[in-house]
């Protein structure tokens, strides 16, 4: 054998194997689609079920609302938008979807106790089988749920950032007060607690293109 | 091959190394107490075995060297040794056994001693010991878990309801315990332990849009096994309650529809539902399905299309989850009926005819309503048409009192075709909201027939079938079917290319059907073949009546009526005529079934037979009431024959008497008429007492030979005719009298006084001799000529009747009697009379045997003048003999 032979067959090795190279790159690629596609598809789900709840809270908040000031007697619909102090913000901040997401995160950790004390001051104000009661119970039970579920979105989505703990520290909760400002407290939390629910939702909506790209419409054609 | 021979070793030595670090561990432990315990340890006692895995066990010996190994055996609870190959001598202390563990009740397994020494003996407790082998089956996973969380109010139950199929035996020792767990986000709930298949997690408030993780746990003594996880959202396990609240509405613009409208049985907040509808005609019971693609959205409202007009439907729903469109479904709503909007009819009414009269010139038209009539008819149009043109238009109204339906059979006029060769009928139907399509039918009064051949009628499965052959050389349009039963007449149609179909309509079992088949081609029905059938047959609902019986003196001849059509139930196959004698078994004889009649046959005569008889069909038979009857005592001839031969003996005896008389009239003749000597011929008739011989004129008249005689002959005979006619008149008084005659003075010399004595007319005539009846035959026996006693009464024998005859009235008044007599009768002449014996009439001498008189005794005595006074009729005999033979004793009688 020549040279010039070796050289044909190094060139035809050559080809093989720029051909097999490119063959596994598209593999490699067309993989990783899938894996982002279903990942994706998996976060639609999770976000969407987050949003699903989400609006189950807060049409359950407008139902506890509801009974809430049925519940008070009679009790001036403005005292419900008085302003107190202590409740948490019901706006979300931030500007990234991850910072939405743990600002939702936040404020719903911030808004627990203060329903937990509104649950507790109904206690005393309402019989024990009051719906009201239940309702409230409820909503603290769905709040906690929801929590939960933002938390685990947010790392699933964002499993390298770790959740921001609240700023202010912990919640702090009102002093005693009396049955009227109790009424007021709660009517005030409550309400307080839906307008988080409403921003929540909407900026729900707004980040299922940002989070969770390729997401079929179909999926968020819910409101 | 050496690394695997040392990992064998290994393997070994570990176990052996283990077996005798138990060993020295139990003898260690009991050793401490070998003061209480027994002689024989076993090892291990396990708190459970495994069913189907192999035990070993071990039995060590201590504190005694009163037995080894050798002397040790293993039992299962008492029973059963178990064998000695299962055994395995460790040392001289310890004996192993290795058992499979089988059957599920718990049981002992006993190390015992076989050795007798007295020590063994009086310590028999402290050389058994044994182990509880409590049994189990292993734990296995369950399968076809399903949970669900069912609607509680507005909301969804906190229970999840879960069950399972269990897998794996239990035993009664060791059950297999299962708990429910259920995670999500918020947390993990777990059910009661439970040793059912079912069970419920109490979750608080049920967890919407949450993933739930569930499985169930199965555990027990042998260990824990966990179910497939059912990964789903909390609402895929969500059973609500079904669509609230549905309800149909027509739409008067839209008669094929429906609008459907109902509620969500829950918030839609909590959950988004896909519905499913389902509809059918008000009494099918074969549902309609919505495609699920066409309500999975949020939706309240559904209009059911391609609805039938003026049709009640019935609808249901239900519904579950619409993520993923799994999950339970509800339970179908409460039924929701409703019908659709009138329509006009879309079809033409079923028209078809019904022949008549001998020729099939009277035709009835009749017609079904539409198929799709689309609400009720209320009339049909009518018109008739021939050649011409139109002949008569008619609005029939329609039979309000039924309800209008494809089965209604209007009758819509009777048409003759007497005077009509042909007739087209069209018919169209009208409702509230239009009218039809016209039907049309020609009626042709006569014509070739096509016949459609071969009919063939069957049933299976409850339903009856027609098949038949198609007609040669016909271009058929289509086929009627029609099956008829008393009084009702139901057909369908068929397409011409059909040959075989099935009855549509509903036909009743028992009752026969005359199933015949039409051929229409454009327009026209031709006749057909027709058969019939029964849906399904069963025993006759009675049996035939036996009408009459006609008993003779061997046979019986029965006549019995046919079972009626609508009770026979089937085609009758035969009667069977079952007849018996008393006290006797009964015979039975098959007869065809289009018979009505037997004569049975070989009976005993004057035998009373009881007779029944059996219809049969192939379903049954049904016996008729019984009959009875007898036999005649004679067959028919016998009397006539009885009376025939008497008849015919009689007959040949009377012809054989006769001809006997005849053949031996002689003999008879002389025994019964003996041959009685002729007075004329004998001597005696020369006797005359006073006349002297020449006074012999009367001779001449008389039979020659008699000569004195004669003329008393013919007197006497002469007397005699006139003594016949007195003898009937006084015949009664003399046979009542008896007298005797006595032979006083009877004869002609002797006073007759004597012999009538006792006479009451005695003295009248007494007073007269000449009436003197001369009784007596005088014979003399020596010529007695006269009647001159005076002087020859010494000479004279006189020889005298016996005879006890009374006398004769005529006798007893000869002057009377013999006037009368002579006057009324008139003797016919006889002037041979006494010629001979043979002339002598027989009946005269019956009389005058009965009289007791000998014919030819005396006759009376008369006067000339009585005889010339007799009558006129007698007067030519009597004065002939009167002048020739009568010679008037003037001379010769004397009253003595």
């Amino acid at each position: 054998m020549n040279g010039h032979v070796k050289n044909m067959h190094f060139q035809q090795l050559v080809e093989r194997g720029a051909t097999l190279l490119c063959f596994l790159l598209l593999v490699v690629v067309d993989s990783t689609k899938t894996v982002a596609a279903a990942r994706n598809q998996e976060c639609s789900n999770d976000l969407h079920r987050t949003m699903k709840l989400t609006r189950l809270v807060h049409k359950d908040t407008g139902d506890l609302i509801k009974q809430y000031k049925t519940s008070q007697g009679e009790m001036p619909e403005l005292l419900c938008k008085a302003s107190v102090s202590g409740i948490p913000d019901p706006n979300i901040s931030g500007l990234e979807p991850s910072e939405k997401i743990a600002s939702m995160y936040a404020q719903l950790q911030a808004f627990s106790p203060h329903l937990t004390r509104v649950y507790e001051q109904q206690t005393d104000l309402q019989p024990p089988k009051s719906p009201l009661l239940n309702l409230l119970n409820m909503v603290i039970n769905q709040t906690g749920m929801l929590t939960r579920r933002i938390n685990n979105f947010y790392h699933k989505v964002f499993p390298n950032l770790p959740l921001p703990e609240p700023a202010g520290g912990s919640t702090t909760l009102p002093p005693p007060q009396n049955v009227f400002q109790q009424k007021v407290y709660g009517c005030v939390v409550l309400t307080t607690y839906k307008k988080l629910l409403t921003n929540m939702s909407k900026n729900m909506r707004t980040l299922r293109s940002k989070v969770c790209r390729k997401a079929p419409a179909s999926e968020f054609n819910l409101f | 091959m050496k690394l695997l021979f040392s990992s064998g070793a290994v393997v070994m030595m570990s176990s052996m190394v283990l077996q005798l670090f138990g060993l020295a561990f139990v003898a260690s432990v009991l050793h401490a107490k070998h003061e209480f315990s027994t002689h024989l340890v076993t090892s291990p006692h396990v708190p459970v075995v495994e069913i189907g895995t192999n035990f070993t066990a071990t039995c060590v010996i201590v504190n005694t060297v009163e037995v080894t190994a050798d002397s040790l055996y293993w039992n299962l609870s008492e029973s059963s040794v178990v064998p000695e190959k299962n055994y395995i001598k460790i040392n001289e202390s310890a004996l192993a056994v290795t058992i499979l563990i089988s059957g599920e009740e718990s049981e002992w397994l006993f190390c015992s001693c076989k050795k007798n020494s007295p020590y063994v003996s009086l310590n028999k407790s402290k050389f058994i010991h044994g182990i509880y082998l409590k049994k189990a089956y292993p734990p296995r996973r369950v399968e076809n878990l399903s949970c669900v969380a069912e609607q509680d109010g507005k909301l969804v139950s906190g229970f999840l309801n879960c069950k399972w199929d269990a897998v794996g035996g239990q035993t009664e020792d060791v059950k297999t315990q299962y708990t429910v767990m259920v995670q999500h986000e918020s947390g993990t709930y777990r059910s009661t332990p439970t040793l059912l298949n079912k069970t419920m997690v109490d979750l608080g408030f049920f967890p919407h849009f949450m993933h739930f993780d569930v499985w169930v746990v199965a555990d027990n003594l042998l260990g824990t096994v966990e179910s497939e996880h059912l990964k789903q959202d909390a609402n895929e396990f969500v059973k609500t309650d079904p669509p609230s609240k549905v309800t149909a509405f027509p739409e008067e613009l839209f008669p094929n529809c429906l609008l459907i409208k109902w509620e969500h049985p829950i918030e839609d907040v909590r959950i988004k539902l896909t519905y499913q509808i389902r509809y059918c005609q008000s009494g099918s019971h074969t549902w309609s399905y919505i495609p699920l693609g066409d309500t999975d959205k949020v939706i309240t409202s559904f209009r059911l299309q391609n609805l039938q007009p003026n049709s009640a439907y019935v609808i249901q729903m239900r519904c579950r989850n619409r993520e993923g469109n799994s999950g339970p479904w509800s339970n179908w709503s409460a039924n929701e009926t409703k019908t659709t909007p009138e329509d006009r009819p879309r079809s033409k009414p079923d028209l078809w005819q019904l022949s008549g009269g001998d020729h099939g010139e009277e035709v009835q038209i009749i017609c079904k309503d539409p198929k799709h009539a689309n609400g009720r008819i209320t009339s049909f149009g009518l018109i008739l048409y021939n050649k011409n043109g139109p002949l008569e238009q008619e609005i029939i109204p329609a039979d309000q009192n039924q309800n209008s339906s494809e089965s209604r059979v209007t009758v819509l006029k009777k048409i003759s075709l007497a005077d009509k060769q042909f007739v087209r009928v069209c018919v169209n139907a009208n409702n509230s909201k239009g009218t039809s399509p016209e039907a049309c039918l020609i009626l042709v009064r006569s014509s070739e027939k096509t016949t459609v051949e071969k009919l063939k009628v069957w049933t299976q499965e409850g339903q009856m079938f027609v098949e038949w052959k198609r007609p040669n050389n016909t271009a058929v349009s289509e086929y009627v079917v029609e099956w008829a039963r008393h009084g009702k007449t139901d057909w369908q149609r068929e397409n011409k290319t059909t040959t075989r179909t099935a009855i549509k309509g509903s036909l009743e079992k028992f009752v026969r059907y005359n199933v015949s088949v039409y051929v229409i081609q454009s327009g026209r029905v031709w006749k057909l073949v027709h058969k019939e059938a029964y849906l399904e047959q069963g025993a006759p609902e009675q049996g035939p009546t036996i009408n009459k019986s006609y008993p003779a003196y061997d046979n019986a001849h029965l006549v019995w009526d046919e079972i009626p059509l609508d009770k026979r139930r089937g085609f009758i196959t035969n009667y069977n005529i079952s007849y018996r004698k008393e006290n006797e078994a009964p015979k039975s004889i098959r007869v065809a079934a289009n018979n009505t009649s037997y004569t049975l046959t070989e009976l005993l005569g004057n035998t009373k037979y009881e007779v029944w008889i059996s219809a049969s069909t192939v379903a049954g038979s049904k016996n008729s009431n019984p009959h009875s009857f007898t036999t005649l005592r004679y067959a028919p001839g016998t009397i006539e024959g009885i009376v025939v031969g008497v008849s015919l003996g009689f007959l040949f005896f009377v012809l054989m008497a006769l001809l006997l008389c005849f053949l031996k009239k002689d003999v008879l003749k002389e025994n019964f008429w003996p041959q009685i000597p002729n007075p004329g011929e004998s001597t005696i008739g020369n006797w005359s007492p006073d006349y002297p011989p020449k006074e012999e004129t009367p001779k001449e008249n008389c039979v020659s030979g008699v000569s004195v005689l004669d003329v008393g002959v013919c007197e006497v005979k002469l007397g005699f005719e006139e003594d016949k006619t007195s003898l009937s008149l006084k015949k009664g008084k003399y046979l009542s009298e008896e007298h005797s005659s006595g032979i006083g003075g009877s004869s002609c010399m002797s006073s007759p006084r004597q012999s009538v004595s006792d006479s009451d007319e005695g003295p009248d005539l007494a007073d007269s001799t000449a009436s003197t009846v001369q009784y007596s035959s005088v014979v003399a026996s020596s010529g007695y000529k006269g009647q001159t006693p005076s002087s020859h009464s010494q000479h004279s024998i006189f020889s005298r009747s016996e005879s006890t005859q009374p006398l004769l009235d005529s006798e007893e008044h000869p002057d009377v009697s013999l006037q009368e007599g002579c006057r009324q009768v008139q003797p016919p002449p006889r002037p041979s009379l006494f010629t001979g014996a043979e002339n002598q009439n027989s009946m005269e001498s019956d009389d005058f045997r009965l009289l007791g008189v000998e014919q030819h005794d005396f006759c009376p005595l008369r006067e000339d003048t009585e005889l010339t006074t007799g009558p006129d009729s007698l007067s030519a005999d009597t004065e002939s003999g009167a002048v020739s033979s009568y010679m008037p004793q003037l001379g010769g009688y004397r009253p003595q």
